[in-house]
């Protein structure tokens, strides 16, 4: 049961995780050294008072995370299902760093302009490996606007306790890494990841992805679109089993 | 007739809605989603894709979601104020 007082209510917004969401926030990022994310889910009366932490099927790399479109979808109606109304699971999104800066890239930017945009209210938080977290709260009635917006764990609700077995399941469930890099000796080519019929109404995906699979290196990379590129040289950066497999220095 | 509609723009929506027999997925998204463009969204229809002349039948659930949710870190030195 909540246990706030009025002057709790009047304060500046803030963003709270009961107890168990926070944990089992901070379990899946440390699953593995990638990102992960999805939905906060909340209370019909405490809209920015995360009880848990929704996964949705998604590609993980050590910095990037991509939802899965239909997983979302999915999530949207078994929300609805539940009883929820879209402010409850779709508002705050919520995804880890595995470096210890919270601070959001321009692809966060971009995603919570482009995507929740157009909510009356949106969160941004984004949690990073050593602790820290950052949260933009943004609305657009009124005026609008946005602001950054602390975030807290609130112990003054009821909680359930810690669930590891089943947080793992979810989480093998729905996160897939995705290897930016392979080893140069993988004779794949580029993976044909999706193509939709021209007919199906609604987005429209690339219909091919190229994935990093070649000899030529240099080539591959000259190949790359800026942003793939950028990715690629964090990943090669941060995969020290890589150099320590290699014991060679890559000039870029 | 009624479709169960659920969105995410604007105060967010799912609810039962009433449209006129022989609307079609593309007329519904125009009128409900002025000024978006379908591309940014995933449109279904009873948990599938379809067409955009695909007319909405009693009982139908509509879903509008967002599209490419992706987050990355940040790059050394990149801007992030």
């Amino acid at each position: 049961m909540k246990n706030r007082n009025n002057s709790q209510k009047n304060q500046r917004p803030m963003l709270r995780f009961s107890p168990t969401a926070w944990a089992k926030l901070l379990f899946c990022r440390d699953m593995t050294e990638t990102e992960v994310g999805g939905f906060g889910i909340t209370q019909a009366d405490d809209l920015l008072f995360v009880t848990d932490f929704a996964l949705v099927k998604q590609k993980v790399t050590a910095v990037s995370v991509s939802f899965d479109d239909e997983s979302v979808a999915d999530f949207f109606e078994d929300q609805v299902a539940a009883g929820r109304r879209p402010e409850q699971f779709a508002r705050i999104w919520l995804h880890t760093h595995p470096g210890n800066s919270p601070e959001p890239s321009m692809t966060d930017k971009a995603t919570f302009t482009r995507v929740f945009g157009k909510c009356d209210w949106s969160v941004m938080c984004i949690v990073a490996q050593d602790g820290s977290s950052f949260a933009r709260l943004r609305f657009n009635v009124g005026p609008g606007g946005e602001t950054k917006i602390p975030v807290c764990l609130d112990y003054s609700c009821e909680f359930d306790a810690a669930n590891f077995e089943l947080w793992k399941q979810q989480y093998i469930a729905n996160v897939a890494r995705e290897e930016i890099f392979r080893p140069i000796d993988t004779k794949e080519k580029p993976v044909l990841v999706r193509q939709l019929s021209d007919d199906i109404f609604g987005e429209q995906i690339p219909a091919v992805s190229q994935q990093f699979a070649s000899e030529d290196l240099l080539s591959q990379i000259d190949r790359m679109e800026p942003f793939e590129r950028d990715i690629f040289m964090e990943e090669l950066a941060i995969r020290s089993d890589f150099w320590d497999e290699e014991s060679e220095v890559f000039y870029g | 007739m009624r479709i169960l509609f659920v969105n995410n723009d604007g105060a967010g929506f799912a609810d039962y809605v009433t449209i006129t027999e022989g609307t079609t997925v593309e007329q519904f998204f125009t009128i409900k989603m002025e000024g978006r463009e379908p591309s940014d969204y995933l449109i279904r229809v009873n948990r599938q894709p379809v067409p955009k002349d695909y007319c909405l039948q009693e009982g139908d659930r509509v879903t509008i979601t967002p599209t490419k949710i992706e987050g990355a870190a940040c790059r050394l030195g990149q801007q992030t104020a």
